[in-house]
This record gives C-alpha cells, structure tokens and sequence, in this order.
C-alpha cells in the first residue's frame, strides 16, 4: 500500500526527500483518479527501492494541492530536490507514467 | 469481476463494422459500441460510386447492405456511448456512465471529430480546462467557473458546478430552452480564446468578456486523445503504423480518425488489418 500523507507532513515526505518521490493527487469522488489508483500501485512495486510513492486526498489537503496548482485530478507530480520535475494530468498508461518517472532516477 | 472481451470495437462506422466482421471470422469475443444509424455520415451521402463492388448507390442503400451483413454473421451493436477508455496495462477498461467493461484489445473506429477547439484550450488543459466537471469540481469550491455546453447534458453538470463554485457562467452552443438553476447566469455569446498567465483567468467571447478560474468545455464527443488517455497523436489524428498499431500496447484504430483520406472504402480496409493485428496480438499473449 501507498502511504497517505497531508498537508502537515508534505514538506517532510516529498519535498525534504532525498529520493525521486511520486504524489499522486486523488480524492474518493475522482473516478480516473480509481482506475490510476491500481497502476500507481503496480509501478510502486516495480520501482521498489528507486523511487518513492505517496497519495495526497485534495479533499483532505488543501494547502498542499493548491501550492502546486492542481486544477484537476487525478495529477501525478514527480519531484526531485524539492522540486517539481514532471506533471501529468489525468489518467495515464502504465507504460508512460513509467518512462516519466525513468527519467528522473 | 466483469466479463472480458476479446476486442471491443469503439465505432460502427465502416471501420468499426469491418474489423467486427473480421474479429467474428476468427472466433474471437468481440463487443462493438456504436449506434443503429451506423454512421451519421453514411446515411446523408447523396450518392456513393467509390466503393468496388457497389456502384450508383445512395449512402442509405450501402447502410442497408452493411446492416444485413452483420445482421447475416450475428453481430449485434451495443448502443451505449463510451466516455473513456483507460490502459490498465494487460486490460483496458471501458467507461460507459454508470458501467464498465473490460476488454484484452481494443479498436477505436469513432470517425473525426470536426468542431475545433477554442484557442488557449488545450494550452490550459489541466490548469483551468477542463471536460469533467463533476470530476473537477469541488477543485473549484468558492471560485468562478465557466461552462461551456454543447448538450442538455452539459446543463445538469453546470447545476452540480453551482452548488460548490461562488459563480457559474453558461454559454449554450445549442439553442433551446435551458434547465439551470437560478444562480448561474446564461450568456449567449460565442467563445473565442481562453486567457491566462499560469492558470486561466479569463475567456474571451465575441462580445464580452469574463473572469473565470475555470473553464469546463462539455461536448458530445471527445477527441481521441480524451476517450484514450495517454494516446499519442499526430495533426488531429491518432498515430498508427501500417499495421493499425497505435502507441499504446493493444490499441488499435482505423478509419478517418487515423488521417485522411476520409472515405468508406479505406476505412473499412483499415478496421479490417487492425481487427487482423488484434488477433495476433491477442494470441501472442496466450
């Protein structure tokens, strides 16, 4: 399972992070944000050890998801050094989530 | 757990007939979404002499032969409008509003979609545009958003939008008597540009214009690029090689949606080699 973080801990989980973190952007009522959910799950797996993944609830975390501008989910971020290094809107493909992610490890 | 096809065809145009036709020829479980016209087009042409084998025919005439053949080879349409189609990896799931089915590969026959987007809007997709509103919504809880509505469906996602956003402007593209709730104003004017610096801002018409933190755009049919996310795409079409292949494993697409030209013949030529491809893929798998 992918660890849930908040407002509270965002800075501490992804941005103060040493490794290439992945944030998914979700909420419950999102129903792309669903279909994502599984493959976010799969790609944690096989990026074990490479690549760190959470989820942040937009519903729940408001300051995070409007500092980075999430204006629609679900919104996949890659960040690296505490920055963002990739974005991705809406739902994606396993394969090209992978290769962004690829990219920045 | 749901049913897994074989192929679903996403189309019931000729593209979309002809690799049903050709996917049943080779026993494989197909379901084709579509409609009991067929093909808008196909039923308006006045007369059709570039299709071999039939000649001085009206586009009501070739319809009729197309239905007979695959009412001939049992085919059945399945008529239910596909929202989106989302590569899970070895599945694609298949959202039809309340529903969903699953399939191993899949044929996008949906033809071309001819109204253009508005200028700036595929620049903010995803910072201020966006096609689902009541996925985004709550996003904009207290904000000012924007609805442009190309159906009556578009109307009941604007009163949903109302009850979170501080103010919601509609702009019909239809004429027609509006179901909306009292709080959002309607305005009759023609789009022409979204503005903004980092997220929208602003939305140009013709004669105003207004303010807005969102725009959602709700039209009939999504371009391929929205049915399928993550499809790559080439001059308003979806990219494929010669053998119908596009760029997401599995994927294939035939027909105009694939490029020009737009005609009966090499639509049907293309649903059949991308129903061909789907069976090797489908039995390279096993």
């Amino acid at each position: 399972m992918i660890k849930e973080i908040n407002d509270k801990d965002f800075k501490q989980e992804v941005v103060n992070s040493e490794s290439t973190t992945v944030v998914d952007f979700w909420a419950s009522w999102c129903g792309p944000c669903k279909m994502l959910s599984p493959v976010i799950d799969e790609l944690a797996q096989e990026l074990n050890g490479e690549a760190k993944f959470v989820k942040v609830n937009v519903d729940e975390n408001p300051v995070a998801s409007s500092e980075y501008r999430v204006a629609s989910i679900p919104t996949v971020m890659v960040f690296k050094g505490g920055k963002v290094v990739e974005t991705l809107v809406g739902f994606r493909p396993k394969q090209a989530i992978k290769t962004a992610i690829e990219r920045h490890i | 757990m749901s049913k897994r096809y074989d192929i679903a065809i996403i189309g019931s145009g000729p593209a979309g007939l002809s690799a049903a036709i050709n996917a049943k020829i080779r026993n494989k479980d197909a379901i084709i979404f579509g409609n009991k016209e067929l093909s808008y087009k196909l039923s308006k042409a006045p007369k059709i002499n570039n299709y071999l084998g039939f000649f001085d025919i009206t586009g009501s005439q070739l319809k009729k032969a197309f239905k007979n053949h695959i009412e001939a080879m049992d085919i059945n349409i399945t008529e239910e409008k596909v929202n989106a189609v989302y590569a899970m990896g070895d599945y694609f799931a298949i959202m039809v509003n309340e529903k969903s089915y699953e399939s191993k590969a899949i044929v996008i026959a949906t033809g071309m979609e001819h109204s253009k987007p508005i200028r700036g809007e595929e620049e903010f997709l995803g910072r201020g545009v966006g096609y689902c509103a009541t996925c985004d919504a709550p996003l904009y809880k207290g904000k000012v958003v924007t609805v442009i509505g190309y159906n009556k469906e578009a109307e009941e996602d604007a009163n949903f939008v109302s009850e979170l956003a501080s103010k919601v402007y509609y702009i019909p593209m239809y004429r027609d008597k509006y179901g909306l709730n009292k709080s959002i104003e309607v305005v009759e004017d023609k789009p022409m540009e979204i503005l903004g610096e980092n997220l929208v801002n602003k939305l140009v018409l013709k004669n105003k214009e207004i303010n807005t933190d969102g725009v959602f755009v709700l039209k009939d049919s999504v371009s391929p690029e929205q049915l399928v996310p993550g499809l790559e795409m080439e001059e308003g079409h979806i990219k494929v090689d010669k053998n119908m292949k596009t760029s997401i494993e599995g994927c294939f697409a035939a027909g105009d949606c694939t490029g020009k030209p737009y005609q009966y013949i090499k639509s049907a030529g293309e649903g059949q080699v991308a129903a061909l491809n789907a069976v090797s893929y489908l039995n390279s798998k096993k």
